[in-house]
């Protein structure tokens, strides 16, 4: 990928800039969310006019070189950007309007550390040509590490689940606490900036076992509030990207009742969520490729003793070091009997028993036939947790049987 | 991860571990050596209480067994200057408990190692290894054999799996004994893996490395409650330590 880009600046070093022309709406980074963010944001752009977007999450510099040259030529643009590649690629871009949504361990194999990601990301803000609105989440320290000296800059408090990668300040290495209002370092002032946006979201099990969602994203100025409870998108993570969405919708002057509306209407994004039929099973498809993704996934899950899949693969776009399932607190699945599968179902099997979580290791969960515990098929469509490649190659798997059987 | 306590304190079936900053050097998933020393331990009905030390907590004295992971640059800095002007580690350690070292903990536990920039930072002092900068990243899958040594001083270990992910180079001195011969990847760099002497044990193996090749939480064990265990055979273990042999050395 890295070669491919390169050559590519090579023989036309301006492309990027030439493409891009002065029509992005908005670039979307994160280490999770970047694709539903941006096709929720794409969503809401679509209402003024023709929208280009990456078709199918290629977000590297071939991926954003091949959206550009084949979407509408008059559409405004929405993409995602790897968070390694942003850097590389943020002065050709331009866009109005810069979302940043969380950083977090993965791939390390890869990616850089997170710090070194933040201290990238952090002087790509400091030499950019003004004209870009920075968005982003004011609850994560390393975002607000990374943006803090953007002008201007939205802060969106759209929540941080995972906190195990910002523990420490980036500024001067003391400890970050974490009181009720945000967090602060203990040894500087670098603490959580006062928020532009909230969300505000709960959950509660309501009548059937589905449960019940109040959400609500609150611009502070006014206090004028936009309702997410009726977003089809699961769980509290994808309402922290409506609404950190929704804080780049004002800054792009759309009306924000259609836009909210819009969003809610978007049901699965690249096949994140999809139920789908694959081989003997029908599945419902999550992406879970590093901690703090999963650490987001337990609750959307449908509650113990469910049986669930989990489908972890080693290959570069997983991450080629699966210690990261180490980090993943799979205590949650207790009670339930997990199937493990992937190339590395031996060291998701591993962790298991190491968590006294049931399982047992199966190679094709999908065959018709295969053994699987007690109570799998019973269910109205099984979870499975995928690591990248493998949830592409269920989604591909899924859409050839489709096609075969019409 | 805190256990409630099993007993007083020197009742002899129940061990103390100790997870030195967890949150600063746990970005490896190295946190599941503590699981994997507990899981271990509590098969063969040692109780186990865990305790978890972040900067600035004072380090128990008289705990069995202390293990650090790895964690990014700065974060080893901040560590290795912590645990110095503390003292706790050293004192334990001095006494004669048990300690496990991952990466950048195995680099901050010998005399000297580079920081974010490359210079020499001073170490804890509690191995005899020095660590410079490998002209290119080590990243990959890492397979060892034991060492001559390890095998005389440590049991009779099997061969070692696990994945590293370092920039290090570090020289064994005459006071340690190198941990494994390399088969596949880069270890310490002059084709030797980790390092030991007493009960500190150093190595760059992620994985987690106790998970990934239980002899080594067994050694540590046995040596915090002073006897031998019995052995103990997990097929899960043993068909993930098959299945990375067969791809990783094809054998």
């Amino acid at each position: 990928m890295i070669i491919g880009g390169k050559v590519i600046e090579r023989l036309a070093p301006d492309a990027l800039a030439e493409l891009a022309g002065g029509r992005i709406a908005a670039v979307v980074s994160a280490t999770n969310g970047k694709t539903t963010t941006t096709k929720l944001l794409a969503t809401a752009v679509g209402a003024t006019g023709p929208v280009v977007s990456q078709p199918t999450a290629a977000n590297m510099t071939d991926g954003v070189l091949m959206a550009l040259a084949a979407g509408d030529p008059d559409g405004q643009a929405v993409l995602e950007v790897d968070e390694a590649y942003l850097p590389l690629l943020y002065d050709d871009l331009h866009p109005r309007v810069l979302l940043l949504g969380n950083l977090s361990r993965d791939q390390l194999d890869r990616m850089n550390e997170v710090a070194m990601v933040a201290r990238k990301w952090h002087d790509m803000i400091d030499r950019a040509a003004p004209g870009t609105t920075v968005v982003a989440n004011a609850d994560d320290p390393t975002i607000v590490w990374a943006a803090r000296d953007a002008e201007p800059v939205v802060w969106v408090a759209a929540g941080q689940a995972w906190t195990s990668d910002s523990s420490v300040c980036l500024d001067c290495g003391a400890l970050l606490a974490r009181p009720d209002t945000g967090w602060e370092c203990t040894g500087c002032d670098l603490r959580r900036p006062q928020p532009a946006w909230e969300l505000d979201y709960a959950a509660a099990p309501g009548a059937s076992g589905v449960s019940e969602v109040r959400s609500t994203a609150r611009r502070l100025g006014d206090g004028a509030e936009f309702d997410l409870s009726q977003m089809r998108l699961p769980g509290r993570f994808n309402a922290s990207n409506a609404a950190l969405a929704l804080a780049c919708c004002e800054v792009l002057g759309l009306d924000l009742d259609e836009s909210a509306s819009r969003m809610s209407e978007v049901e699965s994004v690249s096949g994140r969520f999809a139920i789908v039929d694959v081989g003997g099973l029908r599945v419902r498809l999550l992406l879970a490729k590093n901690p703090a993704g999963w650490s987001e996934l337990f609750d959307i899950m449908p509650p113990a003793p469910a049986p669930v899949i989990v489908a972890v693969n080693s290959n570069p776009a997983d991450g080629r070091d699966p210690s990261w399932l180490w980090d993943v607190p799979f205590e949650h699945l207790a009670g339930r009997v997990v199937i493990a599968t992937g190339d590395r179902r031996r060291d998701l099997a591993v962790r298991l028993l190491h968590g006294d979580v049931e399982h047992v290791v199966v190679e094709n969960p999908y065959a018709i036939g295969a053994a699987l515990p007690e109570g799998t098929r019973e269910q109205p469509a099984v979870d499975v947790a995928a690591t990248y490649t493998q949830f592409h190659s269920l989604r591909t798997r899924a859409a050839a049987e489709l096609e075969d059987r019409r | 991860m805190t256990s409630p306590s099993t007993g007083a304190s020197g009742n002899s079936d129940s061990i103390t571990i100790v997870s030195l900053f967890p949150t600063l050097l746990g970005t490896y998933g190295d946190g599941g050596n503590v699981l994997a020393l507990r899981h271990r331990a509590q098969a063969r009905g040692i109780g186990v209480d865990v305790v978890l030390v972040e900067p600035g907590d004072a380090v128990p004295r008289s705990a069995d067994i202390y293990v650090m992971g790895g964690g990014e640059d700065t974060a080893q800095v901040a560590a290795a200057r912590g645990l110095r002007a503390e003292g706790g580690l050293a004192a334990a350690v001095e006494s004669g408990a048990a300690l496990l070292a991952i990466c950048a903990g195995y680099q901050l536990i010998g005399s000297e190692f580079p920081d974010a920039r490359g210079v020499p930072s001073q170490g804890l002092e509690l191995l005899d290894v020095t660590t410079t900068r490998l002209p290119q990243r080590a990243v990959g899958e890492l397979a060892a054999d034991p060492s001559e040594s390890a095998l005389a001083g440590l049991g009779d270990l099997p061969r070692m799996t696990g994945y590293e992910n370092h920039a290090g180079a570090t020289h064994v001195g005459p006071g340690a004994q190198p941990l494994g011969r390399v088969l596949s990847g880069v270890g310490n760099g002059d084709g030797t893996e980790g390092a030991w002497s007493g009960h500190v044990i150093g190595t760059y193996l992620h994985g987690p490395a106790l998970a990934r090749n239980p002899w080594i939480a067994d050694r540590l064990l046995s040596w915090a409650t002073g006897t031998e265990l019995a052995p103990l055979a997990e097929r899960e273990v043993d068909e993930l330590r098959a299945e990375r042999f067969r791809t990783v050395l094809g054998d």
